[in-house]
């Protein structure tokens, strides 16, 4: 079973890009790295690509942003600067540094895919999310809440988890929080995106399964992998995903919102 | 609203019915109306679509923040009855159980507020009743999805039943405790319900305490234990106990496959995680010592198991960059030894000397078979990858048997070798070499040494004298062509001209160029700008610090003659690359600048050595000027730029644009030249303004404009030369 699932998942990855919109379910995901600006942007980019509902922030305590030399990086405040504003500061300031080093080219998707950067620790799980219908990916996000959480650092997903238990799980909804260590430059976080995408599909693949059983029925289809439900098949997949993703090791855990 | 829906498709009705959620995201007043709405198409007799709707609905109404408890004890009593239906109806689908359950979390601690303020409404309080010992009764057997809610409802439970010090989020019932309950409630008994918290909690943590593998319900447990710690302090010993005992590392001991990894792993991490929180928020907790120990000690088993698996990995696969050698501990490797020279009687061959293997096959392979090419290849990458110290032993060894095969042969004694060359009282064995030893050999004595050594012998005659005395001695090569200055000079030319080689085939790279940016490495593609990079300093800095630092005094006769045959590398290089330049000046600036760019750097470093080598930068700043400037015609801007970017101007490489200024087309050019050095780059402002203005002073047809810049950069200066200065001008104009 194990063996299928795996041909499976791989065969299913071509049709990224020419997914449609259906019915079909879809999870709903939350990508999470330091600033929200490079490796969950480009996660959250590619997810909405690939038609998932997406959420994206940063569990910084500010959005930092490289400057002419290492001792002088561009900061910026979380939920009041938009990618628009920094864009054309930086853009003002040094554009053929800014566009050189990419800054720019990043923060011009950015601007393209939502307002501004979001920090972690100010999202109130669970609120409506309507006020952002035209950030990519926020069809579906709607109830604000997300089923899997992947975060770009080990780092991150402390921060996330430490958040997450001292928020003390009032909607009692269970979440899966991944990270993939994906390190913080433009190639790597574009690998990563792929990555997540990748395990994205896989879960939701075993989501959809999940849902697709209905009654008593689906207890006589296939073995014991085909009867448990989605939550303890995630380390599996992750398992299967990560034999596939030597070099962007994962950590898991499944937590509550 | 249910009697018109009954006519729909499902489909549809899913339909409707997203469009009534959209409604309460939207607004949250409308949630009392449309849920008590949807309850009656939700119920257990409903399909299964609409119940898994209508289940996840009733759980993210009940713990949307986007409501006040009080309007959640509305909607919670309206909806109990609903809920246990959904929880009591047997073999109900897994994902409407899962969510029921949820919801039930949710509506525990608003049922059990209500009830402690309306003691009289006993039915929703049965009903909550009946929901948790039914979510109770399931729990165990439950599938893992269903499972992992209902310890999130027995945590909601223990939670509402147990004493709290007040340090929780007063959100969605967080704060519902036992303090709450007055002492003669007449439905809820604080003794009773404290019992069963505590039978619960030790339930919850049984999980932890039988050392579950299951990492699903092991992160489950663990992930809601922390406010449970902090805010419920009958709790906290009882919980932290348990988990100080948890071993998330047991696993471990089972075979590791993907899945092991990734679920241990994850127990560590999660119970790491805990601790950590727990010891941040509280660090005088009494327990903390404990705490941080426990927490070392995963960290450090977590390394051990895991570095073991990760070094296994590394060597599978070919080490990429960032997990290089840079990262990897460093193991002292012993130099291998190498296998004493095999002495059998005889003659011993050249081969046999120099080999250093001991494997019998690999002695008997005649390595003159290897074709020659491929041989140098082999030796460049063992060179390139041997390391020192076994090379050096190598070296010693061979010398060490060559020199016992001379002493076997007893014909070349010690004594013969030159002692021209000789190592002055040191004797062969460097083993032994103890530098104290040898410390009262001052000068003197090597003087007086020197002056008792045999009269100096030409080599040549030396070799003689021990190639006679020995007839059958070692094998010669003959010795090589001597080299004269002459022929060395042009071979030495020949392979600066290879340097040049490649260029014109190596392709352009000015599209790759800005993506670099900041990040830009002196040479790092094979284009034709890392190439001009690499001469460049191969020009300025492959003999820097060792030029003959005489050569300054007859620096006159050396660079101007430009005597080939004396010319060193550098300087053979030098002279190719502005040749190179001036083949196509007008585009080949930036290397011109780059190049001058490099001899300025290299002469500040021979200036701070001290060495008194010669500079470079002036002289080949004057010969590219003065190269140009016999091309130039009024439209090369070129020059400006040329000026603006090499690092360093003096009075004399500016005043070679005064000869611009003869021509009359040129005249604008050299004058903005200089009026743009003197705007753009303050350092030189005096010395251009100067060449302006002795442009002036000599050329008569370049006044009006000169004029122009002296009035607003030198004010004051045509008044006095008007004045005083008569005298120069006439001499000036006299002089042309």
């Amino acid at each position: 079973m194990e063996q299928s699932n795996g041909t499976a998942t791989s065969s299913n990855a071509p049709e990224n890009g020419q997914r449609e919109e259906g019915e079909a379910f879809k999870l709903k995901f939350c990508t999470v790295c330091a600033s929200n600006q490079n490796r969950s942007m480009e996660g959250h980019l590619r997810l909405s690509q690939a038609q998932y509902p997406v959420i994206s922030f940063g569990t910084g305590s500010l959005v930092r942003l490289p400057g002419p030399t290492i001792q002088q990086p561009n900061v910026y405040r979380f939920n009041e600067t938009s990618y628009d504003s920094i864009y054309r500061e930086l853009e003002s300031k040094d554009p053929r540094l800014y566009k050189a080093n990419g800054l720019l080219n990043m923060l011009g998707r950015n601007r393209n895919i939502k307002w501004g950067p979001e920090r972690w620790q100010d999202w109130q799980v669970g609120m409506p999310r309507l006020k952002h219908e035209k950030d990519r990916g926020s069809e579906g996000m709607e109830g604000g809440v997300a089923d899997v959480v992947i975060t770009c650092e080990e780092r991150c997903w402390d921060a996330v988890i430490d958040d997450l238990l001292n928020r003390g799980s009032p909607l009692n909804k269970p979440v899966h929080v991944i990270n993939i260590d994906i390190k913080d430059n433009h190639e790597e976080a574009s690998i990563g995106g792929g990555a997540m995408v990748d395990l994205a599909d896989a879960l939701n693949k075993i989501a959809s399964e999940e849902r697709d059983k209905i009654g008593a029925a689906a207890f006589d289809i296939g073995s014991a992998a085909g009867r448990s439900g989605f939550d303890e098949r995630v380390p599996d997949v992750l398992a299967e995903w990560q034999e596939k993703w030597p070099n962007l090791p994962a950590t898991w855990t499944l937590a509550w919102f | 609203m249910a009697a018109s829906v009954k006519t729909l498709s499902v489909g549809e009705q899913i339909q409707q019915l997203n469009a009534a959620r959209k409604i309460v995201l939207e607004n949250a007043a409308y949630y009392d109306r449309i849920v008590k709405g949807v309850l009656p198409i939700i119920g257990p007799s409903s399909p299964v679509e609409l119940r898994r709707w209508g289940a996840e609905f009733l759980a993210e109404s009940l713990s949307t923040p986007a409501l006040n408890s009080r309007d959640k004890e509305n909607l919670t009593v309206a909806i109990l009855d609903t809920l246990k239906l959904l929880v009591e109806s047997p073999n109900e689908d897994p994902l409407v159980l899962k969510a029921s359950v949820i919801a039930a979390a949710s509506a525990y601690p608003i049922a059990m507020r209500w009830i402690i303020h309306n003691s009289y409404h006993k039915e929703s309080w049965e009903s909550m009743s009946a929901i948790k010992a039914r979510v109770l009764r399931i729990w165990d057997g439950a599938e893992t999805p269903v499972k992992i809610c209902c310890i999130k409802f027995v945590q909601r439970v223990v939670l509402a039943q147990t004493a709290s010090n007040g340090t929780e989020q007063k959100i969605n019932g967080l704060d519902v405790s036992l303090s709450m309950i007055p002492p003669n409630h007449p439905l809820l008994d604080p003794r009773v319900l404290e019992a069963e918290a505590a039978g619960l909690l030790d339930r919850m943590l049984g999980v932890l305490q039988d050392n579950s593998s299951d990492a699903l319900l092991v992160d489950a447990t663990l992930n809601t234990l922390s406010v449970l710690i902090r805010s419920r302090p009958t709790t906290s010993n009882r919980i932290l106990n348990t988990v100080l005992n948890f071993n998330p590392l047991k696993l471990a001991n089972s075979p590791m496959t993907p899945r092991t990894k990734v679920l241990i792993k994850s127990m560590e991490k999660t119970t790491r995680i805990l601790l950590i929180h727990l010891l941040k928020r509280d660090p005088s907790n009494p327990m903390a010592p404990r705490i941080q120990q426990h927490v070392d000690r995963l960290i450090r088993s977590r390394a051990e198991i895991f570095d073991e698996a990760n070094r296994k990995r590394a060597y599978a696969q070919p080490p990429t960059a960032e997990y290089s050698e840079a990262k990897r501990q460093k193991v002292d490797n012993a130099a291998p030894q190498l296998p004493a020279l095999s002495q059998p009687p005889g003659p011993q061959s050249l081969a046999a000397a120099f080999t250093l293997t001991g494997n019998a096959g690999l002695q008997s392979f005649d390595a003159t078979q290897v074709p020659a090419a491929l041989a140098a290849k082999i030796s460049v990458m063992t060179l390139a990858t041997l390391s020192q110290p076994v090379l050096d032993q190598a070296l010693y060894s061979i010398r060490a048997r060559l020199s016992a095969l001379y002493a076997v042969s007893g014909l070349v004694q010690p004594a013969a070798i030159n002692p021209e060359t000789a190592p002055l009282g040191v004797e062969e064995d460097d083993d032994d070499y103890e530098p104290n030893f040898y410390a009262a050999e001052d000068n003197e004595q090597i003087l007086n040494k020197l002056d008792s050594a045999p009269p100096e012998v030409p080599v040549e005659q030396a070799l003689d004298a021990s190639s006679a005395l020995a007839p059958l001695g070692p094998f010669k090569l003959p010795p090589p062509p001597t080299l004269d200055r002459d022929t060395a000079a042009k071979v030495g030319q020949i392979a600066a001209c290879r340097v040049f080689g490649p260029l014109p085939n190596l392709e352009e790279a000015v599209l790759r160029k800005p993506k670099a940016g900041i990040n830009r490495l002196a040479a790092s593609s094979y284009d034709r700008d890392s190439w001009l990079t690499l001469i460049t300093r191969l020009a300025t800095r492959s003999a820097a610090g060792l030029e003959d630092v005489d050569g300054g005094i007859k620096s006159e006769d050396a660079g101007m003659t430009l005597d080939r045959t004396r010319m060193s590398l550098s300087n053979v290089i030098r002279e190719m690359l502005y040749n190179y330049v001036l083949e196509d000046w007008r585009r080949r600036i930036e290397v011109a600048v780059a190049w001058l760019c490099e001899e300025w750097y290299n002469d500040q470093l021979t200036k701070r050595s001290k060495t008194g080598a010669p500079l470079h930068y002036e002289k080949w700043a004057l010969r590219l000027v003065d190269g140009f400037l016999s091309y130039i015609t009024a439209q090369d801007k070129v020059l400006t730029r040329f000026l603006a970017e090499i690092p360093e101007l003096s009075r004399e490489l500016l005043g070679r644009l005064k000869s611009l200024c003869g021509d009359p087309t040129t005249v604008q050019l050299a004058l903005t030249t200089l009026l743009y050095l003197t705007m753009m780059r303050p350092p030189v402002r005096e010395i251009a303004m100067d060449t302006v203005a002795e442009i002036w002073v000599e050329y008569e047809e370049a006044r009006p404009l000169a004029t122009k810049y002296l009035v607003k950069w030198r004010p004051g200066f045509i008044e006095s030369q008007a004045s005083g200065g008569g005298s120069v001008e006439g001499v000036a104009i006299a002089a042309r």
